[in-house]
């Protein structure tokens, strides 16, 4: 078998597993996977940037955030009780301010486009990539790279956290927004612990997958695996490497947009913990122990560390100490294993290749 | 006749036309001018070496020939353009390729893969997005595999590659770039006996239909490939010749008194 057979069996069999898998779970692990497959997206944008690319970013969060932030706007208009302004926006406002979303609030005006749904996604896509391509501008510009892209990133999403928190009045501040409507498309309903959403958030996955592996199989994924390797030698054969790294950075800002998105309909909540410094980092781990340059391994990195992290929860002695362990893993990955679980099943499937390559070189 | 004359003048121009001129350039790195007001000349079809001792300014001059480093003062022009302070990537669209001295190749990648990246003239992320890699490689590619003996590990990764080898695919990776002039770092360095003279030959070959510019510290090999020579001595030109002028150069003997450079050869 050729390698690129058994990559594509490899894939495969995954989405094969996956879109089998609601018929052999309850409500509350249907629930549990999709968010866990909502992750699986998240790192494939993290495996383009950091595994393909060489972009560390540390702030993958703030897109995640807001793509939940963009959609839970529009749900939230969507609830009968919530209109026509929101309940945690009538507990903020001044005793005679106009019961409108034009003026209850300072700045409540931002959230009146968000009552057309389509634009609450728009936005949740959109908007991650503005952001990114406006910072990767500015940061790859000036040619900055390795740890100081992850450390601005990083304090990024910490701004955008705080922004969040300590303007209650306008985002619902510290707890979030959690009373949303189900999302509804057309008259269908998705129901969060039912297959539609399910199914909604495997096909996204499946999606922004074959996108992406669409994308390093160009000609232009081929200079981004230059670019990671060396990027001042792509520089001397006449390419613009700046571009090519805003663009696979606004591109993985868009998809962790899209996850932000699919978050807020699979867990019905946004909160400014998504955009916290740990969540970020947590992304980061599940790229690089499923193996950060390989996209299918990056999924079944997030679905790996999630699936055991939830396990590991409901155990009263593991609870306390799984931070660590999960800590402790991403040391030992980047020491022992680079490339992840990926890295280690090449490695097997090389080694299982080898005698026939062997006869076939005899012959 | 007169017209034919003309035709013939005209012709003759091509042959001493220059492909790559700097004017008093000069580069300072705290007040230390690494280059001083260094004017050089390289017509088309030349093959020219710069010698000069460690820390001389000759790989200094070469990176600010390709952009690597701006320089303080002074101009580069390709041709007839101005291509001073243009940014990398702009100078080797223009026509500037430069191997560096240690091999610099994308080891995870196949040759030809690494050629296909070097051999690409359309660089623009979204002229690339919408066009797929090709498995088997071009004319151009298979022509400078052959000339610089790699045809036969055309799907091998760098990184299995002999240390003379990747040398070799620096050398065809440039080639490939159809540059107006190649900027060569000493390309011979680390190579066996047999490589090198490979590579002198492999020189000798491209010169007169390549314009080529050498940086090189072995005069054995110098002396192999060379036609004209320029010494470069604390950071200046200090003579400029073949190399039996060269040697013969009291400046340059005396420069070189006590060094090993010259008395090697």
């Amino acid at each position: 078998m050729k390698e690129r057979t058994i990559t594509l069996a490899a894939y495969f069999l995954f989405f094969a597993v996956v879109f089998a898998l609601p018929f052999a779970l309850n409500s509350f692990w249907t629930n549990r996977i999709a968010v866990y497959l909502v992750y699986a997206i998240c790192a494939v944008g993290i495996s383009l940037s950091w595994g393909y690319a060489g972009i560390l970013s540390l702030g993958q969060g703030l897109f995640f955030g807001i793509g939940a932030y963009m959609i839970s706007m529009s749900l939230t208009l969507a609830m009968p009780d919530n209109n026509p302004v929101p309940q945690f926006m009538l507990l903020n406002m001044e005793p005679n301010a106009p019961r409108d979303l034009c003026c209850a609030t300072p700045g409540s005006f931002l959230w009146q486009p968000f009552q057309y749904l389509s634009i609450g996604v728009l936005a949740g896509i959109l908007v991650p990539c503005v952001i990114a391509a406006v910072l990767g501008y500015v940061m790859f510009k000036r040619r900055t790279s390795g740890v100081y892209v992850s450390i601005i990133t990083l304090a990024l999403a910490l701004i955008g956290q705080m922004l969040i928190i300590n303007n209650q009045p306008l985002t619902g501040g510290f707890n979030g927004l959690a009373d949303l409507a189900p999302l509804s498309v057309g008259g269908i309903e998705f129901d969060p612990y039912g297959k539609s959403v399910y199914y909604l958030v495997a096909a996204a996955l499946l999606v922004v997958v074959l996108l992406s592996r669409l994308i390093v199989s160009t000609r232009m994924g081929h200079v981004l695996k230059a670019v990671r390797e060396d990027d001042a030698r792509v520089r001397y054969l006449g390419y613009n490497v700046e571009n090519y790294k805003l663009f696979i950075y606004c591109f993985s800002a868009a998809i962790a947009g899209i996850a932000g998105l699919l978050f807020a309909v699979t867990s019905e909540f946004a909160s400014p913990s998504l955009m916290s410094t740990s969540f970020s980092i947590s992304m980061v781990i599940w790229a690089a122990l499923g193996g950060r340059s390989s996209l299918l391994g990056a999924c079944i990195g997030a679905l790996i560390v999630n699936f055991i992290g939830s396990v590991a929860s409901e155990n009263v002695m593991l609870q306390p100490v799984w931070p660590i362990v999960l800590g402790l893993m991403f040391v030992l990955v980047v020491l022992v294993m680079p490339e992840g679980i990926a890295g280690i099943a090449k490695g097997w499937i090389a080694k299982l290749r080898q005698p026939r390559s062997l006869k076939e070189v005899v012959q | 006749m007169n017209a034919i004359l003309n035709i013939s003048e005209s012709d003759s121009v091509p042959c001493t036309e220059t492909v790559l001129r700097t004017k008093d350039l000069t580069v300072k790195f705290d007040g230390f001018a690494a280059v001083n007001k260094v004017n050089i000349s390289v017509a088309r079809g030349e093959l020219r070496v710069i010698i000069g001792a460690n820390g001389a300014g000759k790989s200094t001059l070469l990176d600010l020939l390709c952009g690597k480093t701006l320089p303080t003062e002074g101009e580069v022009w390709l041709r007839d353009r101005n291509i001073t302070g243009i940014g990398e990537a702009a100078i080797a669209r223009s026509g500037v390729g430069r191997k560096f001295q240690t091999p610099s190749v994308f080891k995870e990648m196949t040759v030809l893969e690494n050629l296909q990246v070097a051999s690409n003239r359309r660089t623009g992320v979204f002229a690339n997005l919408f066009s797929w890699r090709s498995p088997r490689p071009t004319d151009v590619e298979a022509e400078v595999a052959s000339r610089t003996g790699l045809s036969d590990v055309l799907g091998r990764r760098a990184s299995e590659l002999s240390h003379g080898q990747l040398q070799w695919l620096e050398l065809a990776m440039v080639l490939s770039q159809d540059p107006k002039i190649i900027l060569l770092d000493e390309p011979a360095a680390g190579m066996t006996a047999a490589e090198t003279d490979k590579t002198a030959q492999l020189l000798l070959d491209l010169a007169g239909s390549h314009t080529v510019l050498v940086i090189e510290h072995d005069m054995a090999f110098v002396k192999r490939i060379c036609r004209k020579i320029t010494v470069m001595h604390q950071g200046a030109v200090l003579a400029e010749g073949t190399a039996s002028e060269i040697e013969r150069n009291q400046a340059v003997v005396e420069a070189y008194l006590g060094s090993a450079t010259l008395s090697h050869a």
